[in-house]
């Protein structure tokens, strides 16, 4: 793999292990608040305040925890417990979840490097490698450069990064949120909505939730578009398609965005364009709106944690009307008494001829 | 031949097994034998047993994570590629591996 790929790799890693953890304790943040009303935070020694807490612990712990599963994906075992440390003091001088990925790489590399280092003490200091020295060394150095050396800017980056989404006005919110949905809304579940929601997570983990609304939006709207597209022009969709549809309530209800994949392949621009259009739309109005989600997956079943959840319900309504009918004006009718001859929905080897040259770099290890 | 893989995305819900479907298809399609771990978020799925790697011929890593037990193929015939190859074109890939073992004389 190169090095992108590589890059890519610890980063998705850190965020495969923060998912889990973020929905958990956003979720028992939310019922907190949900059940217990907004002062639950004061409210000591009530059980609802313990749920509450469960949450805010969690959520305290997610820039320690990406920072440690990227340490983990470059230098395995060793690296996550100075990571650990490392993304807590990133969280304590406020260099927040950028500081955590950064922190991450930083401690991987540095590991690996020790563990080279350290490959030729004598026989008896074996044992004191991995037991003593890569812990007391990593922690020490690391934390130090993250406190004095890498954090600082980043720090620095994040206290302009949210003063200027803090106090976006209309205008500039709008736009945020119509790129912001757009990017989350081209690939369906890919490679470029990761790299949108791990931007709009990493505002959310900051204290900022209005773009993991946007993000939401993007991931719910496209299933949802799609089956707005089926009732504006039920003939324009093949028997093949049609199948495809029916999988779309139920796993767009559940934020399996993956489900618009089949009908991507089959027609991908018009489905990617009209994606593209209505989430970002939906994104813009749901920015300006001021809509904030605190928990980054699950679905529909997270929409009453929102702070307004009626005002998101209707603008995934308004994105999935747009790309519904932005999606049944531009496909094409199907040709007459074509039917039966349409191709079948898995993957048409012929139009991916061309991706195959890049497989050709393909290494075999240990040949 | 006979080949084993992993499959794992990072969200661990949808393309680990979407990923692990396709290429299970299309090995069978090309008339091999084939068995595939999943690491998704719920964990380990269908996991390979040392005689499954033992008697395969080459291991796909269809990965865009970092997967456990990786020390398990060690001296294995090994190609790793991200789920989005296998998505895209899984028949494709396990061609140009059949090739590539072929000319190395592993097969």
């Amino acid at each position: 793999m190169n090095n992108i790929t590589t890059i890519k790799k610890h980063v998705m890693t850190g965020v495969s292990f923060m998912i889990p953890l973020v929905v958990g304790s956003g979720l028992c943040m939310a019922i907190g608040v949900i059940l217990g009303g907004p002062n639950i935070k004061e409210a000591e020694g009530a059980f609802l305040n313990f749920v509450y807490n469960v949450g805010s612990r969690g959520l305290g712990i997610v820039v320690p925890v990406i920072c440690a599963a990227i340490a983990y994906s470059i230098a395995d075992k060793p690296g996550i417990a100075p990571a650990l440390i490392v993304g807590y003091i990133a969280g304590d001088i406020k260099a927040g979840f950028l500081g955590g990925i950064a922190g991450g790489f930083f401690v991987g590399y540095f590991v690996n490097w020790l563990k080279k280092v350290l490959r030729n003490v004598p026989a008896a200091l074996k044992g004191l490698v991995p037991i003593l020295l890569i812990p007391l060394t990593a922690t020490f150095v690391c934390t130090i450069v993250m406190r004095y050396v890498i954090g600082v800017p980043i720090a620095g980056f994040m206290d302009i990064l949210t003063t200027f989404l803090t106090n976006m006005q209309g205008g500039s919110k709008f736009l945020f949120g119509v790129i912001l949905g757009g990017f989350t809304g081209t690939d369906f579940g890919g490679p470029i909505n990761k790299t949108a929601s791990l931007v709009a997570n990493g505002f959310m983990v900051d204290g900022i939730c209005e773009p993991e609304a946007v993000k939401l939006l993007g991931c719910m709207i496209p299933p949802m578009g799609i089956i707005a597209a089926y009732l504006f022009g039920k003939k324009k969709f093949t028997m093949a398609e049609r199948e495809a549809v029916k999988a779309c309530l139920p796993m767009g209800i559940c934020m399996i965005t993956e489900c618009v994949i089949p009908l991507a392949m089959n027609d991908l621009w018009r489905v990617v364009l009209s994606s593209v259009v209505g989430c970002g739309i939906a994104g813009g109005i749901s920015m300006v709106m001021g809509i904030q989600a605190y928990v980054p997956h699950g679905g529909w079943f997270i929409i009453p944690t929102m702070n307004k959840p009626l005002a998101y319900v209707m603008c995934m309504a308004i994105g999935a009307l747009i790309m519904g009918a932005l999606l049944a004006a531009l496909k094409k009718p199907l040709p007459e008494g074509g039917e039966g001859v349409e191709p079948d929905m898995g993957i048409d080897e012929s139009s991916f001829g061309k991706i195959s040259s890049s497989l050709e770099d393909i290494d075999i290890m240990n040949l | 031949m006979k080949i084993v893989g992993i499959t794992a995305c990072p969200t661990g819900i949808a393309h680990t097994y979407i990923t692990r479907e396709k290429l299970m298809e299309a090995a069978r399609g090309r008339g091999h034998e084939c068995k595939v771990e999943t690491q998704g978020s719920i964990g380990t799925e269908n996991e390979l047993t040392a005689k499954d790697i033992r008697e395969a011929d080459v291991v796909i890593l269809a990965v865009d994570v970092k997967i456990s037990g990786e020390e398990r193929f060690k001296g294995k015939p090994l190609v790793k590629v991200p789920t989005e190859t296998v998505m895209q074109n899984a028949s494709g890939l396990v061609e140009v591996v059949e090739r590539k073992l072929k000319s190395a004389g592993k097969i």
